[in-house]
C-alpha cells in the first residue's frame, strides 16, 4: 500500500521533471536549508528561554507568541522545499530507515509543541517549576535528532 | 596555495580521515547543526535590527545574551568546516562554491566588526525604541543576505557540476 503510494509518486511528470532540470534540486535544497535556519532560530530563542537562558529579561509567553508565527511560517517552508525532493527521489525516501525516522519524529514534535511546548511557554511564569526546563530540553532534542536522521538520509541511503 | 593544499592532501591524518568511513558523515551532520545553532541566532538578531521581529526586545539584549550561544555554534562550526577541508582539500581547492563561500564569510565578518565598532557604539540612544537608525537596519539586511548566501554555497560545494562557466574555463582544479 505504502510502497505502492512511494511508487506513484516517483512515476509523477513533477518527479521526473525535478530530476531533469539541472538546478531544479541544488535550488530547493538550498531553500530547504536556509528554511531549517529560520526554524531553528524560532525555535531556539523559546527553548532556551524555557531552560532559563538567553533573553531572560523578555517575558516567556511574549517572546513564544512572537515567534510562534515565524516558526510555524519556516515549518510551512520547510514543508513546501522538503515535499518536492520526496516525490523526486520517492523511491530512495521509501527505503531509507533515515526517512521514516525522520518523519516520526516531526510528528511527535509537531503534537509535542501544540500540546504542551506552547502552553508551557505560554503560561504564566513561575507556576510550573521545573516543567519549562524539561520543555526546552525535549524539544531541542527533538528537533536536532530530525535535522541528524534528515542529514544521514543523504550520506547513508 | 595550490601546494599547500597540496601538502596538506597528502598528510597522513588528512588521508586517514579521507579514507575513514564515519569521518565525513559525522562531520558534516555536526556542521549543519551547528550551523542551525549560530546561524539561526544571527538570523533573529540581523531580523531585529532590520525590524522584522522581537521588537520588543531591546537591542542591547540579544548580544550579552544570544551572542555566547551564536559563537559557541560558530567555533563548533568553524571546527567542523576546517576538519571537512582538512580531509578533502584537493576536492574542494577547485570548488567555485568553496572559495565563494569563504569570501562571503569575509564580507559578512567585515560587516560585523564595521556595525560593532562603528553604528553600535550609539545603541543607548535606540535600545528600547521601535526606530532603529538607517545604518543599523542595513547592517542587518547585509549580514541576513551574506549568512543566506553562505548556506546557499556551502550546500553548493557539493554540485562540483555546477560551477560557472568562467570558473571552470580557470582551470583551477586541474
Ligand atoms: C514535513 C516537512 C519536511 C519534509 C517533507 C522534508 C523532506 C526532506 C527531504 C526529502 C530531504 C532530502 C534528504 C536526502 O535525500 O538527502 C530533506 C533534507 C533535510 N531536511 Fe527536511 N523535510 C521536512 C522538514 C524538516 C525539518 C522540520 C527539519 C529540521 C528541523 C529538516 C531538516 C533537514 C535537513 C538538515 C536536511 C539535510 C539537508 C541537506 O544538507 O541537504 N527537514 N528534507
Ligand atoms: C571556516 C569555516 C568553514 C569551513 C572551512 C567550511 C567548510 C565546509 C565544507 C568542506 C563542507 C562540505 C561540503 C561538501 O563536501 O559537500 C561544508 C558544508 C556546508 N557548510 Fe561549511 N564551512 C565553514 C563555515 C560555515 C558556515 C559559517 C556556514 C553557515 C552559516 C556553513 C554552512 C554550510 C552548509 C549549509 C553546508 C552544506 C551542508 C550539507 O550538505 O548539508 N559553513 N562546509
Amino acid at each position: 500500500m505504502l510502497q505502492s503510494f512511494f511508487e506513484w509518486m516517483q512515476g509523477l511528470p513533477f518527479s521526473a521533471w525535478m530530476l531533469e532540470e539541472t538546478w531544479a534540486s541544488p535550488i530547493i535544497q538550498c531553500a530547504h536549508l536556509v528554511a531549517l535556519v529560520g526554524f531553528a532560530g524560532a525555535v531556539l530563542v523559546v527553548d532556551m528561554r524555557l531552560l532559563g537562558r538567553g533573553l531572560i529579561k523578555t517575558p516567556l509567553n511574549q517572546l513564544a507568541r512572537e515567534l510562534d508565527r515565524w516558526m510555524i511560517w519556516s515549518f510551512v517552508a520547510l514543508f513546501v522545499t522538503g515535499a518536492p525532493q520526496v516525490l523526486s527521489t520517492a523511491l530512495k525516501q521509501y527505503y531509507s530507515p533515515f526517512f521514516w525516522w525522520k518523519m516520526q519524529i516531526i510528528v511527535i514534535g509537531l503534537l509535542f509543541n501544540f500540546t504542551i511546548r506552547r502552553r508551557v511557554a505560554f503560561a504564566k511564569e513561575g507556576t510550573l517549576g521545573h516543567w519549562p526546563k524539561v520543555v526546552g530540553f525535549l524539544s531541542i532534542g527533538i528537533w536536532t535528532s530530525v535535522s541528524v536522521y534528515a542529514r544521514l538520509i543523504g550520506l547513508l541511503s | 596555495m595550490r601546494s599547500l593544499f597540496e601538502w596538506v592532501d597528502a598528510l597522513p591524518s588528512s588521508i586517514a580521515l579521507r579514507e575513514s568511513l564515519n569521518a565525513y558523515p559525522t562531520m558534516l551532520t555536526i556542521h549543519v547543526v551547528s550551523m542551525c545553532l549560530f546561524a539561526g541566532l544571527i538570523a533573529y538578531w540581523d531580523m531585529r535590527l532590520i525590524g522584522f521581529t522581537l521588537k520588543k526586545v531591546p537591542v542591547s539584549n540579544i548580544p550579552t545574551r544570544l551572542f555566547p550561544w551564536a559563537l559557541t555554534g560558530y567555533g563548533i562550526n568553524l571546527i567542523t568546516g576546517a576538519l571537512l577541508l582538512y580531509s578533502q582539500p584537493m576536492r574542494y581547492y577547485g570548488n567555485f562554491y568553496f572559495w565563494a563561500k569563504m569570501a562571503l564569510m569575509l564580507v559578512a565578518g567585515i560587516n560585523m566588526f564595521w556595525f560593532h565598532y562603528a553604528t553600535y557604539k550609539s545603541v543607548q540612544a535606540w535600545d528600547q525604541g521601535r526606530e532603529i537608525p538607517l545604518n543599523a537596519r542595513l547592517a542587518g539586511v547585509v549580514s541576513l543576505v551574506l549568512w543566506a548566501a553562505v548556506v546557499v554555497t556551502g550546500r553548493m560545494m557539493a554540485y562540483s557540476g555546477l560551477m560557472p562557466g568562467w570558473w571552470n574555463n580557470l582551470n583551477i582544479g586541474a
